[in-house]
C-alpha cells in the first residue's frame, strides 16, 4: 500500500495565534483514519488545511503536505479546483445546511462532475451513485428540505464521490444524526472504501466509533496530534493522559449508578495556549517540564505519543 | 409551467396580475392591429371627443345584434360642447379595412380588429388635436411597458455583476466598487436623470430618445441594487453550501453566479418587479418635462403630461387622464406578481 497524503510538520494559524501545531501523519491507500478530539481542538481545521479551504483569517504558517506525490501546499488557487471534488472529497457536519437549498439533489450532484459529458449520460451517473448510496431513484429530482438527515447526508456522500476520489475528508458527518441512522452512514463508508478504493479521514468526537470504524486513531488537543496509533491499540490501551482520560468518560466504561464523567477543566483557547504541553493544567500527573517545553513525538512500538511520561524526561 | 400552478394556489392575486400583464403586453405588441386609428392621425373637426358609448338599442328601443356607435357633433367649438346625433347609426364591424400600414413592421395590412365604415370610434374619447386616446394608449404601451422590462435587465445585470464581484471577492475590490456606487448614490436621482439628459442634445429622433432614456434610467438604478446585492453575498458567502461547492472544485465565478446570486432572488425577484413601475414612472416624469418620448409618438407619460397644469382639459375632459390609469394598473399589477413570485421561487414553500 502506498501512501497517498503526507503531511509534516504543518503549522496553521495567523500573527497572533496558531490553531494547528506541528501536525504531521500519513495516509494510505485504502486506510481510514480517524481524528478524535473535544470540540475546538483543531480537527476540522486539519481537515480544511488538507483541501486548502482555510478560513479567511488562517494560512498554513509551515510545513509541507503532499498529495499523491504532489506538494499542493504550493499549488495555486486554480489548480487545487482540480483537485478538490475530483480527488479529494469533503463531506460535513451538518447536511441541510451543506447542501444548497434551491437546487434539486439531482442538480448539484450533477454540477460536480467535471468531465464534458451529456446531460443523460450525468444524470445516470448520479442515479447510480445515489442508488449505491442506498436512496432511491426519486432523490434526484427532490430538494434537501425534502429529505430526512441521513438521506441528505447519503447525498452529500454521493456529491463527495460523484467523481471517484481517492480520499474523502468527513467532517463529523454522524454528529447530527441519530444513532441508527449514523450507523447506516458509517456501514456505508466501510463499504465505499472497498468500492471505490478509496481512504477516508474520518473526524469525530466518538472515540468508540472511531474504534469501530477506523485502522488508525490520531487524538488531537489543541492543535496537537497527542496520540497517533491502530484504533484498536489505542482504545485498549491509550498512552496519553488525555486519552485515557477520554476513554474513561466514555458511557460504557461506566458502573452502574456511576456519575456521568467529565475532565475537569476545559480545552485552553487558542489566544492564550499554556507554553508548554497543552494538556498540562488539566493533566494529574504534569511535571515541571511539562509546563516549559512541548514534549515531542515518542515512539513507542508502532505508536507515537506526546508526552514526558514516556521516554527519559520526567526525570530531568 | 410548474411555477403557474404553484403561483394559482398559493397567491391567487399574483396569478391574476400575471395574466393582466401578459394581456397588456399583447396589446402592446398587437397596437398596429388592435387600434382603429394610426397614433397620429388627428380628426380636426372632433378635438376632446367625449368616449363614444357602445349601444345595442337604438332610440326608438330596438335591439340591434351588431353594436352600434352614435355619430358626436360638435355644436360649440370654444366650449367643446358635443351633441350626440341619434339618428345616425353606425355598426361596428370587426376587420375592417382602413389605411395600410405594416403590422409589426413585417406585414403589410389594410385591416383593423375592429372599426366603423362611417362615423368614427373612440373608445377612450380624443385629445385636443382629435387623436384617439385608445389608439395612442396601446402605442404608447410600447414605450412604457418595455422600458421597464429593458431597463430593469441592465440595471441588475449591472447590479448582480457589482454587487456580486464586490460582495465575494471584498477587500479592495469592495472597496474601489462600493466607492463607484457612491458616487452614483450621491446624486439626487432625479436632478441625475435631468442633467444625464441634459448632456444629449434635444432633438434627437424617437429612437434615439428611448435608448437615451432607458440608459439613463439604469444607470441611476443600478447602484442601490449592488449595494443590497454585496450585502447579500457577504452573508450568503458564509453559507456552508458554498464552502461545500468549493470542496467540490467548482470554480469561483460558477460559485458567485449559480450558488449565490439565486439565493438573493428572494429579495431580487421582489425588487425587480417593483421596480419596473419606477421606469414607467421615470419616462413619465422625464415625457412630462418634455425631455422623454416627443409627440407626435405617445408614450404614457407624454399624454398625461399634456393634461397635467391644464384644468380645463382636466375637468372637461377627464378621459385625457387614462393612460394614468394604465400606469396605474402595471403597477399594482407587478407589485402583486412581484409578492407572488417571492413565494413561489422559493423551495421551502413548495
Amino acid at each position: 500500500m502506498g501512501k497517498i497524503l503526507e503531511i509534516k510538520n504543518v503549522v496553521v494559524g495567523n500573527e497572533e495565534i496558531k490553531i494547528l501545531r506541528d501536525i504531521s501523519f500519513e495516509v494510505e491507500e485504502r486506510e481510514i483514519i480517524s481524528i478524535v478530539g473535544e470540540s475546538g481542538c483543531g480537527k476540522s481545521i486539519t481537515l480544511r488545511t488538507i483541501i486548502k479551504l482555510l478560513p479567511q483569517n488562517l494560512n498554513i504558517l509551515s510545513g509541507k503536505i503532499f498529495f499523491e506525490g504532489l506538494e499542493i501546499t504550493k499549488l495555486k488557487e486554480k489548480e487545487m479546483q482540480n483537485i478538490r471534488g475530483k480527488k479529494i472529497g469533503m463531506i460535513f457536519q451538518e447536511p441541510s445546511s451543506f447542501l444548497n437549498p434551491l437546487f434539486t439533489i439531482g442538480n448539484q450532484i450533477e454540477e460536480g462532475i467535471n468531465e464534458k459529458v451529456e446531460k443523460d449520460k450525468k444524470k445516470e451517473r448520479v442515479i447510480k451513485i445515489l442508488e449505491e448510496m442506498g436512496l432511491s431513484y426519486n432523490v434526484y429530482y427532490q430538494y434537501p428540505h425534502q429529505l430526512s438527515g441521513g438521506m441528505q447526508q447519503r447525498a452529500m456522500i454521493a456529491m463527495a464521490l460523484i467523481n471517484n476520489p481517492v480520499l474523502l475528508l468527513a467532517d463529523e458527518p454522524t454528529t447530527a444524526l441519530d444513532v441508527t441512522t449514523a450507523f447506516g452512514i458509517i456501514s456505508l463508508l466501510k463499504n465505499l472504501i472497498l468500492i471505490h478504493n478509496l481512504s477516508i479521514i474520518f473526524v469525530t468526537h466518538d472515540i468508540s466509533l472511531a474504534k469501530y470504524l477506523s485502522d488508525r486513531i490520531f487524538v488531537m488537543y489543541a492543535g496537537i496530534i497527542v496520540e497517533k496509533g491502530p484504533s484498536i491499540e489505542v482504545y485498549n490501551s491509550p498512552l496519553h493522559p488525555y486519552t485515557q482520560k477520554l476513554i474513561n468518560c466514555l458511557p460504557e466504561k461506566y458502573n452502574k449508578g456511576e456519575k456521568i464523567k467529565t475532565i475537569e477543566g476545559e480545552v485552553p483557547s487558542f489566544k492564550n495556549l499554556p507554553l508548554g504541553c497543552p494538556f498540562s493544567p488539566r493533566c494529574e500527573i504534569k511535571n515541571k517540564i511539562c509546563e516549559k517545553r512541548i514534549p515531542p513525538e515518542i515512539k513507542i512500538g508502532n505508536r507515537i505519543v506526546r508526552c514526558f511520561k514516556y521516554g527519559n524526561f520526567m526525570e530531568s | 409551467m410548474n411555477i403557474f400552478v404553484r403561483l394559482r394556489k398559493r397567491n391567487f392575486i399574483s396569478y391574476i396580475s400575471l395574466y393582466i400583464i401578459i394581456f397588456l403586453y399583447s396589446l402592446a405588441i398587437l397596437a398596429d392591429f388592435i387600434s382603429p386609428y394610426p397614433y397620429n392621425k388627428q380628426f380636426r373637426d372632433t378635438p376632446l371627443c367625449p368616449p363614444t358609448k357602445i349601444n345595442f338599442f337604438d332610440k326608438n328601443g330596438k335591439f340591434h345584434l351588431r353594436p352600434f356607435v352614435y355619430e358626436y357633433k360638435l355644436v360649440n367649438p370654444s366650449l367643446n360642447k358635443y351633441e350626440i346625433d341619434r339618428n345616425k347609426i353606425c355598426p361596428i364591424y370587426f376587420f375592417v379595412k382602413g389605411e395600410r400600414r405594416k403590422i409589426l413592421g413585417l406585414f403589410p395590412s389594410r385591416r383593423y380588429l375592429f372599426g366603423v365604415k362611417e362615423g368614427k370610434i373612440f373608445l377612450f374619447g380624443t385629445d385636443m388635436h382629435g387623436r384617439d386616446i385608445f389608439s395612442r394608449v396601446l402605442y404608447g404601451a410600447r414605450i412604457s411597458l418595455s422600458i421597464g422590462i429593458i431597463g430593469v435587465l441592465i440595471s441588475f445585470f449591472l447590479g448582480f455583476l457589482i454587487g456580486g464581484i464586490s460582495g465575494y471577492f471584498g477587500g479592495k475590490i469592495d472597496n474601489v466598487l462600493m466607492r463607484l456606487v457612491e458616487i452614483f448614490m450621491m446624486f439626487p436621482s432625479f436632478y441625475l436623470m435631468l442633467a444625464l439628459r441634459a448632456v444629449f442634445p434635444l432633438n434627437l429622433s424617437s429612437f434615439q430618445v428611448y435608448l437615451l432614456i432607458v440608459i439613463i434610467l439604469s444607470l441611476i438604478g443600478w447602484a442601490g441594487l449592488a449595494r443590497i446585492i454585496r450585502g447579500m453575498v457577504l452573508s450568503i458567502k458564509e453559507e456552508e453550501y458554498v464552502l461545500s461547492a468549493k470542496a467540490l472544485g467548482i470554480p469561483t465565478f460558477r460559485i458567485i453566479f449559480r450558488h449565490i446570486i439565486p439565493n438573493t432572488f428572494s429579495y431580487s425577484i421582489t425588487a425587480i418587479t417593483l421596480s419596473i413601475p419606477g421606469y414607467i414612472l421615470g419616462e413619465s416624469t422625464l415625457s412630462l418635462l418634455g425631455l422623454g418620448i416627443q409627440e407626435p409618438y405617445p408614450s404614457w407619460g407624454n399624454m398625461l403630461s399634456v393634461c397635467i397644469g391644464n384644468l380645463r382639459i382636466l375637468s372637461n375632459a377627464p378621459w385625457m387622464l387614462i393612460p394614468g390609469f394604465f400606469i396605474f394598473l402595471t403597477i399594482i399589477c407587478f407589485n402583486f406578481l412581484g409578492d407572488g413570485l417571492r413565494d413561489v421561487c422559493d423551495p421551502k414553500n413548495w
